[in-house]
């Protein structure tokens, strides 16, 4: 399957994510909701949203590190297509696919990250009036925020490179989509709207 | 009393359970379907990035080891060219008195013309320029060293650059005056050598096989027409 096309898979859901943290989230799901009800509320389709976002934003960051580790094995393509949109030549630098400190590989630390995102976002979803709620969510808030910290530097590594990688800013609009998401959940959890119908 | 469904039981440990499940189920997937080669400069390892100008005895131009792999290469095919690379400083003596293997060395494993039946060998020599007292490189030195210039006024390891040992060399000479290709590949000193295969991967290094000659290591580990 083309790499691109193999992209919309992990792109589709992400968008979508992206659009039900968003205020204007209501006007797409109102055919829905009287058949998933939990698409009624503000706090389900938020919920929902930030569930898909971290999802895809795993899935797409278990890709990149699945292209990585086929680079590293033979030298292969996976998504080279010479211009600028290159996940190959961004994923197959050696100088950049790893972070500074541990030399960790970028998909894998963002495998982890969107893992624990979707705990914190899935745990609160299924008991949203537990004490911990409150701290999941602003532990969701500082992470994806801790995340565009990353993102600034990847996309500086990629302006190095005069390349960029679709595959990492699929993961990237998953940080930013998950980050609206949690920063409206905590505001919503502090006010009297938690818990309307 | 026995519970059969617990109400109350916590959504965290629900929630960790499933979402551990699909973070090992991605790393299995990926652990199934890959064989990761790390990139560094030990033996087993995909050597890293080369990079910066060269002199092939006309002019300098851009050097990009990549350039020299066959991601293709299956071990054992002779077809493939393997690469002898140099880590060395024109000021440094042992690299000055080491000229004369290398040029022996060259000639011996460089083409089939010399009788060699086994895989070509391409021989690079990375240039530094060490911090230490008296090692003052430049371009002109390197090219002098390399061409075996008699007279030209430069200098390597206090004698003249053409009466080193050896005859002159014929293959690319990389400027890395700044060092930053001997810190990337982590050498701590000249001369260095390394032995890669077609396909990028370390063979044999100086460092981990102390007292081997490059010679040596090339008989053994090359693949030959007769073996």
């Amino acid at each position: 399957m083309d790499a691109n096309i193999q992209l919309m898979l992990y792109l589709v859901p992400t968008v979508v994510g992206l659009l039900l943290v968003l205020p204007l989230g209501r006007s797409i799901v109102t055919p829905f909701t009287e058949r998933y009800t939990s698409l009624a509320t503000e706090r389900g389709r938020i919920f929902f949203g930030l569930i898909l976002t971290c999802i895809a934003g795993a899935a797409v960051s278990f890709q990149t590190l699945w292209i990585s580790s086929k680079i590293s094995e033979a030298g292969g393509e996976f998504c080279s297509a010479g211009g600028v949109f290159s996940c190959d030549d961004v994923i197959g630098n050696t100088d950049y696919n790893v972070d500074p400190i541990f030399g960790l590989p970028w998909g894998g630390i963002g495998a982890v990250v969107f893992c624990i995102l979707l705990y914190f976002a899935y745990s609160s979803f299924k008991e949203p009036n537990a004490d911990w709620v409150s701290m999941h969510l602003k532990l969701g808030v500082l992470v994806t925020f801790s995340g565009f910290f990353v993102i600034a530097l990847l996309v500086y590594y990629e302006i190095q490179m005069e390349k960029i990688c679709q595959y990492c800013s699929t993961a990237h609009l998953a940080n930013i989509a998950a980050f609206i998401g949690f920063f409206r959940l905590v505001r919503m959890n502090d006010s009297d709207t938690w818990n309307d119908s | 009393m026995k519970y059969t469904y617990d109400d109350e039981a916590d959504a965290r440990t629900t929630a960790m359970i499933r979402v551990m499940a699909l973070f090992f189920v991605g790393i299995m997937i990926i652990a199934a379907t890959t064989s990761p080669v790390a990139t560094g400069t030990k033996e087993g390892e995909r050597a890293p990035a080369l990079e910066g100008k060269y002199y092939n005895g006309s002019g300098w131009f851009d050097f990009d080891l990549e350039s020299y792999w066959d991601p293709l290469w299956v071990e054992g095919d002779i077809t493939g060219q393997w690469v002898a690379l140099e880590f060395m400083d024109t000021d440094c003596p042992y690299c000055v008195q080491s000229a004369e293997d290398i040029s022996v060395d060259s000639n011996d494993f460089g083409s089939s013309d010399s009788g060699w039946d086994g895989a070509i060998v391409n021989f690079i020599a990375s240039v530094a320029e060490l911090n230490i007292e008296g090692h003052d490189s430049s371009r002109s030195e390197i090219t002098a060293f390399r061409n075996k210039i008699a007279d030209s006024g430069e200098s390597c390891a206090n004698i003249d650059c053409g009466s080193r040992p050896g005859g002159a060399h014929n293959f690319p000479y990389i400027d890395d005056l700044d060092l930053e290709n001997m810190q990337k590949w982590k050498v701590s000193g000249t001369p260095s050598y390394y032995l890669i295969q077609p396909n990028g991967i370390i063979a044999w290094s100086s460092a981990e096989n102390q007292g081997e000659e490059l010679r040596d290591a090339i008989l053994t580990l090359v693949p030959r027409e007769s073996a």
